[in-house]
């Protein structure tokens, strides 16, 4: 666990709610978490945060999910994991996150918190 | 046969039915059109008969083509009408189902904080009580999850957008994992599911997410449309180059008239709804669109209030 503690998860989703649950589950697991409810800002946080792993929506406002992860994926940044986390699950949506360097690709609606969790600590080894 | 025919002389009802306008209706263009064509044979032997004139008749017979060629286009504009208004329709029901996927994900995951021992504060525990009425809320939940999904795969298929991930499977594995996920129904309708399989079965190449949400569909399908305490047999075995997957029940049936219609997009048998009053019909048509993509089959027996059996067949991909 203090291991973790350190570990700190940016969440860029531009729901509340689904922020809310997010975020609480992850802290309770130790993480330490940090949120941002549009594209922009979630770049300028993980310039800022440096953050050790970012879940990312595809529709944001301002700059979408995609733009933004090209950004991640050209900045310094670029070996930050980034997980999509999204309602988006035709095959033309997985293959472009997947090519712009997506670590993995989540649908909101299958998966359950535990299911995200376990990506996460996957994805965090 | 000729009631029908009648039937389908009535333009009016059916152009009212498409809601659209007399000239952009293709039933009563078709119409005008056959009239025009009677008249023009009729009256281009008039013609030819009277005239000795060839100008006369060629010029008449070009002037009924070309008004023919007119209404041809009017039809083909009504059609096209129609068409659009589908695929509206198509559109509509996928932003619906998207718009409704977020809030549906948020109420889930907000319910799965509640739920863990620290969402509610240290001190705060849910008492048995708060636990069952959260439980139906998670249900309810649940239940709309799934017509969502089933929609948004729906159309996903349909514009062959769905991803399949496929893989070497054996069936017996996610067999008894779907019978376990589906639990709160044969609880709920104090079914039993038996699961006879032969092994070793062969494997099958398929997505097993895909497969999975055919498997719920077909066993779950027996399970609501059984009496109360009935039983249901699923079975897997080998036969030939397939692996045969097969659900059985005793249960409600489906009339043999509708049995042409049963993989068809919003099917619900006439008797079904005395059963049960969810569901809008899209199971088995998911069910064969999932199967078509592995090279599988669906086929069925069915009596009213005897019971279905339905029979799948896989190819096996390895001995």
């Amino acid at each position: 666990m203090n291991e973790q503690v350190k570990r700190k998860i940016l969440i860029i989703e531009d729901d509340k709610s689904l922020q809310n649950a997010l975020s609480e589950m992850l802290a309770q697991e130790g993480y330490e978490t940090s949120c941002a409810l549009d594209g922009e800002e979630g770049l300028q946080k993980i310039k800022d945060e440096k953050p050790d792993l970012v879940l990312l929506d595809i529709i944001l406002p301002k700059k979408d999910g995609y733009e933004v992860l090209a950004e991640i994926k050209k900045g310094e940044e670029k070996n930050t994991p980034v997980l999509i986390l999204t309602n988006l699950e035709e095959v033309d949506n997985v293959q472009k996150a997947l090519d712009l360097g997506a670590t993995t690709f989540m649908v909101k609606s299958d998966f359950s918190l535990k299911d995200v969790l376990e990506k996460v600590k996957e994805n965090l080894k | 046969m000729f009631l029908k025919f009648i039937d389908e002389l009535d333009f009016v009802s059916s152009c009212r039915r498409y809601k659209l306008g007399l000239w952009q209706c293709p039933n009563f263009l078709f119409l005008v059109m056959a009239m025009i064509t009677i008249s023009s044979m009729i009256g281009t032997n008039y013609i030819a008969r009277r005239y000795d004139d060839e100008t006369v008749t060629v010029i008449s017979v070009s002037l009924v083509t070309a008004l023919i060629m007119i209404i041809g286009g009017f039809i083909i504009r009504g059609v096209e009408k129609i068409a659009e208004a589908n695929i509206m329709k198509s559109e509509f029901i996928s932003i619906i189902s998207h718009q409704l996927c977020t809030p549906l994900s948020a109420i889930k995951w907000n319910l799965e904080v509640l739920e863990t021992e620290k969402g509610m504060g240290d001190d705060n525990k849910l008492t048995p009580k708060q636990l069952i009425f959260l439980k139906n809320i998670e249900k309810s939940n649940e239940r709309m999850l799934k017509l969502v999904n089933d929609l948004l795969e729906v159309i996903r298929i349909d514009q062959g957008r769905s991803v399949f991930v496929k893989e070497k499977v054996s069936l017996v594995q996610l067999t008894q994992e779907v019978i376990e996920d589906l639990g709160y129904l044969k609880a709920a309708k104090k079914v039993i599911v038996n699961l006879r399989d032969s092994s070793p079965l062969p494997r099958v190449f398929i997505d097993p997410k895909k497969m999975k949400i055919a498997m719920e569909n077909l066993i779950g399908n027996a399970i609501k449309y059984s009496e109360e305490g009935g039983e249901v047999n699923v079975i897997l075995k080998k036969e030939k180059k397939k692996v045969m997957f097969i659900v059985e029940d005793h249960g409600a049936g489906i009339p043999r008239y509708q049995h042409s219609q049963v993989f068809e997009k919003f099917f619900r048998s006439d008797n079904a709804s005395r059963y049960r009053t969810e569901g809008v019909g899209l199971g088995l048509y998911l069910v064969r669109a999932i199967l078509k993509n592995f090279s599988g089959e669906i086929w069925f027996e069915s009596e009213v209030n005897k019971g279905s059996t339905f029979f799948v067949s896989l190819p096996i991909v390895d001995r």
